[in-house]
């Protein structure tokens, strides 16, 4: 694993009518790393993967992916330098059979006018087969997704990620709403796509983290509070603070 | 498995609509039934143009009647140039124009000379201006609702625009008096089998185009776009590039519809503009099956031949808006997704009453079950 980053934010802020979600976050992932985001509700994870992926603006900062800038880069430009990204709601294509979703997200060529003529559109068939295979899709992908279970539609879009084949993968919650055994299973992919593809996942799931991290950061109010090891992170008096304080609230 | 009887269901579908639109001919001798029917045969194309855009790709373009209009005039402008001396005015001068104290012709209405450009401007024009507009909608990530109002408003303002330029457009009462289009030797009189059979030919080509092209991994994308817009993106596809692309597609096709429009009626009007047919477009597009170009096409022909029917009969004089009325009604309240899909619901119907019989697992019952399928 090289040292350098691939993915770096650089005093990174981000205002939601004068909120501030996100203040001077600075973040450095490796090439190839499985980076975990936790932190308590309202932390700026989720902020975090919207503003690299494209989805909201920084108003203040620097994002570099490869040494490239694209702090200010449209989403599709974001995506096609190879960020991928699935969302915390599942969001998948509810009108299109599992098949045509897959079709979708395998995006090798993405003008108007090159996919006009790809009336078979299927000479990667085989392969988008194999892909609903290892996520167990494959007696459904004639069905419309708007049918497929709650479970079937994560399934789904972590298949549409491995279908776009992103360098770097942005995973908001992969496993809400699953049981324990699914959760094992994601955890099974998700540690097979580390070293060929760079991962940032934020999840509130610490068994799930601790299976499949190599470094944790946390984050509390807009920043970064701690990075480290998941035995550092929970031995850190800092993080307890920051954990108990929200439990605090919670409770008064 | 499933998709392969219905895409084999479907093709099927479109063959024997469009051997019975082109067999029509055979045992229809009266003109002027036959051209009506060719009327319907073009608002069917108007609609399926905004099926390709409503339906497929969720964009709800209210101005449709724009395109459809300004092909109308193109072809109108053509003709009229080529309207025996007589009825023009000095040197070949529309009639309108010499009424309208113009002495030379202007220097848009000079390419109308040939039939050539003519044909390239009936669908280029609609298009380009369905560019600009769209190119201002969809890089402004403009969705949903405000693009019907901004398409209405554009409609609006090129209606006002057309009626005021009267030394250009002759006004209210739009470009009368046409000489009969002929191409290749034929002759296609309004009241002509040649006529009907242009329009049921380009229709029928229209409908496998069309299909071919949503069948395409471009249509797939669109139908992606229609779902979830955002997500889209997010997989590195430009979907400005891909909206505006189906906008100016949609614009051609209607005004080719609008070419034809005018053959079939011999005249064009600001009333091909107007916002009365741009929203009976929608209508027939809802009632027929906005997701499907054939359920857009044969909802035009339906609606505009029931219309017409009950219109033209003695005992319908009073009721025949209540009548349909009432059937816009019980379309969308029982089919959802237009007469096209009276198949699936029925079908469906079908399967959850087998699936209720023996118990199975829940799962596979929830996939099963059509609450709303969209026919496709």
């Amino acid at each position: 694993m090289s040292n350098e980053p691939i993915l770096e934010l650089r005093d990174v802020a981000v205002d939601f009518s004068g909120f501030r979600a996100i203040n001077g976050l600075n973040l450095q992932v490796a090439k190839g790393e499985l980076r975990c985001l936790i932190g308590p509700n309202g932390a700026g994870k989720t902020t975090a993967l919207d503003v690299i992926c494209g989805k909201v603006r920084a108003r203040a900062g620097r994002i570099t992916l490869m040494g490239q800038d694209i702090t200010r880069l449209p989403e599709y430009k974001i995506a096609r330098r190879g960020v991928g990204r699935k969302f915390q709601v599942p969001s998948v294509f509810r009108e299109l059979t599992v098949r045509d979703n897959l079709e979708v997200a395998y995006c090798k060529r993405l003008g108007v006018f090159a996919n006009v003529r790809r009336l078979g559109r299927s000479a990667e068939r085989n392969d988008l087969e194999k892909l609903a295979e290892l996520v167990g899709l494959e007696d459904v992908l004639d069905e419309r997704a708007g049918y497929l279970s709650h479970g079937q539609t994560q399934w789904l879009e972590i298949a549409l990620l491995l279908a776009q084949d992103s360098g770097i993968i942005l995973l908001d919650e992969p496993t809400a709403g699953m049981t324990a055994q699914e959760t094992m299973h994601t955890a099974k992919i998700v540690n097979a796509l580390k070293g060929r593809h760079t991962l940032l996942v934020v999840e509130h799931d610490m068994a799930f983290v601790r299976e499949i991290s190599d470094i944790i950061t946390v984050m509390h109010q807009g920043r970064v509070l701690a990075e480290g090891s998941a035995s550092e992170i929970q031995g850190d008096p800092a993080v307890r603070e920051a954990y108990l304080g929200q439990r605090g609230i919670a409770h008064a | 498995m499933i998709s392969q009887r219905q895409t084999t269901h479907r093709l099927a579908a479109y063959a024997v609509f469009c051997v019975v639109i082109l067999l029509v001919p055979l045992f229809v001798s009266d003109a002027y039934l036959l051209n009506k029917f060719a009327r319907y045969i073009v608002f069917g194309i108007l609609s399926l143009a905004l099926s390709l855009s409503w339906g497929y790709a969720g964009i709800l373009n209210l101005g449709q009647a724009v395109s459809f209009g300004l092909g109308s005039y193109c072809m109108a402008m053509a003709l009229k140039l080529r309207t025996i001396p007589i009825q023009t005015g000095a040197g070949g001068l529309p009639d309108f124009m010499v009424w309208n104290n113009v002495h030379t012709l202007p220097w848009f209405w000079e390419p109308f000379h040939s039939y050539a450009f003519t044909l390239f401007a009936g669908l280029a024009v609609p298009a380009v201006i369905a560019f600009l507009i769209g190119w201002f909608i969809f890089r402004a990530r403009v969705s949903g609702v405000y693009v019907a109002i901004i398409t209405l408003a554009m409609l609006v303002v090129i209606n006002l625009v057309i009626i005021d330029q009267q030394r250009y457009t002759g006004g209210f009462n739009g470009i009368t008096d046409l000489t009969t289009f002929k191409l290749f030797g034929v002759e296609f009189g309004a009241y002509s089998v040649a006529t009907y059979y242009l329009a049921a030919v380009i229709l029928t080509l229209l409908l496998f185009l069309g299909l071919a092209l949503m069948n395409s991994k471009t249509g797939l994308i669109l139908q992606a776009i229609r779902d979830d817009e955002t997500r889209v993106r997010y997989f590195g596809y430009d979907v400005a590039n891909y909206q505006n692309f189906i906008f100016c597609v949609s614009a051609a096709v209607a005004g080719l519809a609008g070419m034809l429009y005018t053959l079939v009626m011999e005249f064009a009007s600001p009333t091909f503009l107007a916002v009365p047919i741009s929203l009976s477009i929608v209508i027939w597009c809802a009632v027929g099956g906005r997701a499907s170009l054939l359920g857009a096409a044969l909802g035009a022909i339906v609606v505009t031949g029931v219309q017409g029917s009950l219109s033209d009969s003695k005992t319908f004089l009073d009721t025949w808006m209540l009548i349909m009325g009432a059937l816009f009604i019980v379309v969308v309240l029982f089919l959802p997704n237009g007469l096209i899909s009276i198949g699936d619901v029925i079908r469906g119907r079908r399967q959850r009453r087998r699936r209720a019989a023996p118990a199975r697992m829940p799962e596979h019952a929830e996939i099963a079950a059509p609450g709303r399928s969209a026919a496709r």
